[in-house]
């Protein structure tokens, strides 16, 4: 696979022409919609400052919510051939230069049943919405990752709870094994300390077992459950332990795993849509540039990091 | 109710819930145990095929080839204890290892697909021993630590509980080879 200084060298040097013309789009887009929204918001500031008698909570929280709805929506609507453009354009090539044998589906995203499916997150999602879809074998592992949000709706639109947005990355793992076992960030140790914390994970009924591994410094990270004290020590050794730390460690995001019915599921925290084009900073910074090729090397560097292709006798 | 009566009961309940945790403990050992038990035996099935495959060829591992037999003879015998059933683990280990490298020295034999299907047979199952004795290795040490800690020591000295050995992990297993300690000596 390329490493990320040979991704730098691709993205200013073959997608160089590509990026001048995105942006000159950009920066006309960005006129447009500090117009627009300045169009929008000096109005409606006008007749709310005749309407409100008073500036209470309420009124401000209102003034809040509608202007930034409605900038929300003239963005969207400006940016919408921009972000396609950029996708065709940059992020397209970019996985191709990765490997020529990849799929990208710019407006698919990770099916529900695999989300579920993931034992990840014990709580189900009402909706599943995501893009940027790509999939295809890496070293024959069968591997498959998109940018995924999924939400719990609430009593009001306004109670959903994000269960999760971030990278979600499916690949066959190489080993058999029959049960689940999952990897999750260990909050409940760092919160409460060892004592406490350990005791409220062995007492956690939503989920498996507690598996406590032998090693510290993964421990101190993470928090193992599983449906069997030996396979998911067959399937967490030592180097795999080692492994998906030092992954933890290049993420630099919360980082959870399982894995179920033979393959591998990691999810990667970030709080934001990722592989989308900036309209505030020029395409053409190394620090936004870098974002993108970091996370799709992140994505499906995984085959390489946790060696996914060494395939085991078992499994031929 | 009264209050002698109350801390009687808060006591009971204490007691038996402590009583609970060191019987979860121990059968939580045992449990591990049987499995450790069962990878142990897959393996030893394994090894008469690859004595009379590889005897064939070895010349100077006889005697080598001899001790595995001589241990698998020993390990089959019913009602081992745990403890010798750890000790002859580690004997073979060590001398299945001497094998596999000593099968490197033969060309014919690294080349024979029963070798090769037996050595990954044997990789195989040496990964599930190994995962199962980490199990149990953990599963020792709280059962230790209850023996040991207060309040539950009181208790599992009365029940007559007693201290367990965990498997020595070789130093392989546990850690990467480091270069540099083996070119400093």
């Amino acid at each position: 696979m390329k490493t990320i200084s040979e991704l730098t060298d691709f993205y200013y040097k073959e997608l160089y022409p590509a990026l001048q013309e995105l942006e000159k789009d950009r920066k006309k887009i960005k006129k447009r919609f500090i117009i627009y929204s300045a169009l929008y918001l000096i109005p409606l500031l006008f007749f709310v400052s005749i309407f409100f008698r008073e500036w209470d909570l309420g009124n401000i929280t209102f003034l809040f919510i509608i202007s930034t709805a409605g900038t929300g929506l003239i963005y969207k609507h400006l940016t919408k051939d921009y972000r396609a453009h950029f996708k065709q354009e940059i992020i397209d090539p970019l996985i191709h230069a990765i490997d020529t044998d990849l799929t990208y589906l710019p407006k698919s995203h990770i099916d529900t049943a695999v989300f579920n499916q993931s034992r990840l997150f014990t709580l189900r999602p009402d909706s599943l919405t995501g893009n940027d879809y790509v999939s295809g074998q890496l070293e024959s592992v069968d591997i498959a990752f998109s940018d995924l949000t999924a939400k719990k709706s609430g009593k009001n639109d306004d109670d959903a709870t994000t269960i999760f947005q971030g990278l979600f990355i499916v690949a066959d793992f190489h080993k058999n094994f029959k049960g689940t076992t999952v990897i999750l960030p260990d909050n409940a140790q760092k919160l409460f300390g060892d004592v406490v914390g350990n005791w409220l994970q062995a007492n956690n009924s939503s989920r498996n077992q507690l598996i406590k591994m032998d090693n510290v410094a993964f421990e101190k990270e993470f928090v193992v459950y599983g449906t069997d004290q030996i396979e998911a020590r067959y399937i967490l050794t030592p180097s795999l332990m080692q492994k998906i730390l030092n992954y933890k460690k290049r993420s630099q995001h919360p980082l959870y795993i399982s894995f179920v019915n033979g393959k591998i599921h990691m999810a990667v925290s970030y709080n934001k849509d990722l592989f989308e084009p900036s309209l505030f900073h020029s395409l053409l910074e190394y620090k936004i540039a870098k974002e993108y090729f970091t996370t799709l090397h992140l994505a499906l560097g995984i085959v390489e990091d946790l060696k996914l292709n060494q395939k085991l006798w078992s499994k031929i | 109710m009264s209050t002698p009566l109350i801390i009687l009961l808060v006591l009971a309940i204490v007691l038996v819930l402590m009583y609970n945790s060191l019987v979860a403990k121990k059968n939580q050992v045992d449990n591990i145990f049987s499995s450790v038990d069962t990878q142990l035996k897959k393996r030893y099935d394994l090894i008469p095929n690859l004595v009379a495959t590889v005897s064939k060829y070895m010349d100077y591992e006889k005697s080598l080839l001899e001790e595995i037999t001589k241990l698998r003879s020993e390990a089959n015998r019913p009602n081992l204890p745990q403890d010798k059933k750890i000790a002859l683990d580690a004997q073979m280990t060590k001398a299945l290892g001497s094998i596999m490298v000593a099968v490197e020295n033969y060309p014919e034999l690294k080349a024979n697909e029963n070798v090769m299907q037996l050595q990954h047979a044997l990789n195989e199952v040496e990964e599930q021993i190994a995962a199962a004795r980490r199990a149990y290795n953990q599963a020792v040490t709280d059962y230790n630590n209850a023996l040991e800690m207060i309040p539950t020591n009181f208790m599992a000295s009365a029940m007559g509980y007693k201290h367990k050995d965990v498997f020595e992990i070789s130093e392989g297993e546990r850690k990467n080879v480091n270069v540099k300690e083996l070119f400093a000596s």
